[in-house]
């Protein structure tokens, strides 16, 4: 599963956001409505698939969803030596707890 | 000073899923004690808990599934208690709608998690990728003890003066007893009340174990292992699950027309001083004859008292011997039993269940046995109610007793709702 499509499977499946807005290429972080908690509850599934934590996330708040996804990523290939691991994101909380 | 009043309750326990189920197994008794399962009673083969009878996700949204599972008994405890009082959310008062709630160990299941999930990771060798720094962003919002406040306050939008009491076993007594002051001195108008409890994890039961207060299984019948008042009581059993109540002053429940269930009349709350887990039978019966006056009645009109009643050696005689001096000649028609027998220590969330099963009691004139009381210890010299429930009692006023580790004590009485 690519990075996108493992956060898009989050935020329908457990965020509760509306699938068809990811239809929208120019879809903002902020139209996803996640208070503070709720960003980095998205954040959290991510740190849990790849082990170490996302620095500053309300930066996000202002990005477009794809340039998050994009930093996101870049963060990932930092950790892990340029390459992007298998993700096997749930999308479940009781699995991520 | 406005009278306080009852207009809902609601119950989800090692019993059932509502008051009335609750309610049912406490007169029949059926006890919900077993042996605990596999994962949690690694080590003691002898542990004994009473789970609650239903899973609280299966009554709530997804959206709450990640609370921790004490605000998921206290938020469904609280939909039936809002919806027999007929109380909708976001009242047009909701500034003067407070919620109180009494927890004793808030975020057992998420730091028991929480340290599974850390360790884990600490000392895996086939885990790479998993970083034992890397925590839920919610784990402290779902383990503080508030967590259960919050979670009532924001469901129901109530915005009134709202507070948590973690007094061990006398928590949501207290809370009650908080609440009622408030809305007595017009703080608040109204209060939704939750005594919630979920603490059988490995971790907080291996704790337990080791303070030796714990029931043994009793080898004819592991369901009646705790046996209060009995010659052959070792302890109590962990339970868990949640109870609820709406307080409203009573020209508020009269306003819009709300069932009025019972006016608590009167709490008494004093402190030990004493031992950190022993009980004192001076504080005992300081905090009933607080309450006796408070409410202003004689002993007379109780006619069923709930017992604190753990099953451990010394609790049960000075629970006896508080009584009795308290009582003095109107023992000779107290009835009073231990319900934790089949529901098991609620610990935090047990003193506002028992004050409903009382309330129930009243209002029904259906007294609960104290179950397995087959042999009274000639040490509880009182009507304990053994073994089978009574009917057609005629029952002006309930009291239910709470007492603390820490030696805090909680006594609160209820009477009917115009008496």
């Amino acid at each position: 599963m690519s990075l996108t499509g493992a956060i898009q499977k989050y935020l329908i499946g457990t965020a509760g956001v509306d699938p068809q807005k990811f239809e929208q290429p120019d879809l903002k972080v902020s139209d996803l409505a996640l208070d503070s908690l709720g960003l980095v509850e998205m954040l959290f599934e991510v740190e849990d698939q790849f082990g170490f934590q996302i620095p500053d996330p309300s930066r996000y708040q202002t990005m477009s969803f794809a340039d998050m996804v994009a930093d996101i990523e870049r963060l990932v290939r930092e950790q892990n030596d340029g390459k992007l691991p298998e993700i096997a994101l749930t999308g479940t909380r009781a699995e991520a707890q | 000073m406005s009278k306080v009043v009852v207009t809902g309750m609601g119950m989800l326990t090692p019993l059932g899923s509502d008051c009335a189920s609750n309610f049912a197994a406490v007169l029949e008794p059926r006890s919900a004690v077993r042996k605990a399962s596999d994962t949690l009673s690694v080590g003691l083969p002898n542990l004994l808990v009473a789970e609650a009878a239903v899973a609280p996700e299966s009554l709530l949204d997804a959206s709450y599934h990640g609370m921790d599972r004490a605000t998921l008994f206290a938020l469904v405890a609280t939909q039936e208690a809002m919806g027999q009082a007929r109380f909708a959310a976001h009242p047009d008062d909701a500034e003067r709608v407070g919620v109180y709630v009494g927890i004793g160990f808030g975020g057992a299941h998420t730091l028991d998690g929480l340290y599974k999930r850390y360790f884990t990771a600490l000392h895996s060798t086939t885990l790479p990728r998993k970083n034992p720094t890397v925590m839920h962003p919610l784990s402290v919002p779902r383990m503080m003890p508030n967590a259960a406040q919050a979670a009532v306050s924001m469901r129901y939008g109530l915005r009134g003066q709202s507070n948590t009491y973690t007094v061990a076993c006398a928590s949501s007594a207290i809370a009650v007893g908080e609440a009622s002051r408030a809305i007595r001195h017009g703080s608040i108008d109204a209060a939704v009340v939750v005594g919630t409890e979920a603490m059988l994890t490995a971790g907080a039961l291996v704790a337990w174990n080791a303070l030796r207060v714990m029931a043994k299984p009793f080898e004819a019948d592991v369901s009646a292992s705790c046996r209060p008042f009995d010659r052959r009581r070792t302890g109590f059993v962990l339970g868990e699950g949640a109870a609820a109540m709406v307080l409203e002053s009573a020209t508020r429940a009269q306003q819009r027309a709300a069932p009025v269930l019972a006016e608590i009349a009167g709490y008494g709350c004093t402190s030990d001083a004493h031992h950190l887990t022993a009980p004192s039978p001076h504080g005992q019966a300081a905090a009933m004859r607080l309450a006796l006056q408070e409410a202003g009645i004689t002993p007379e009109l109780i006619r069923y008292l709930n017992a604190h009643g753990t099953a451990t050696d010394a609790g049960d005689v000075i629970e006896c011997e508080s009584v009795a001096a308290v009582f003095g000649s109107a023992t000779s028609t107290l009835a009073m039993s231990s319900t934790k027998a089949v529901h098991g220590h609620l610990i935090g969330a047990g003193g506002l269940l028992e004050l409903a099963l009382a309330i129930m009691a009243m209002n029904s004139g259906s007294i609960p046995p104290t179950a397995h009381l087959d042999d009274p210890d000639p040490q509880c010299a009182l009507d304990c109610v053994p073994l089978r429930a009574r009917h057609g009692c005629d029952i002006p006023a309930v009291m239910s007793n709470s007492f603390a580790f820490g030696g805090s004590n909680a006594s609160l009485i209820a009477c009917r709702a115009a008496h």
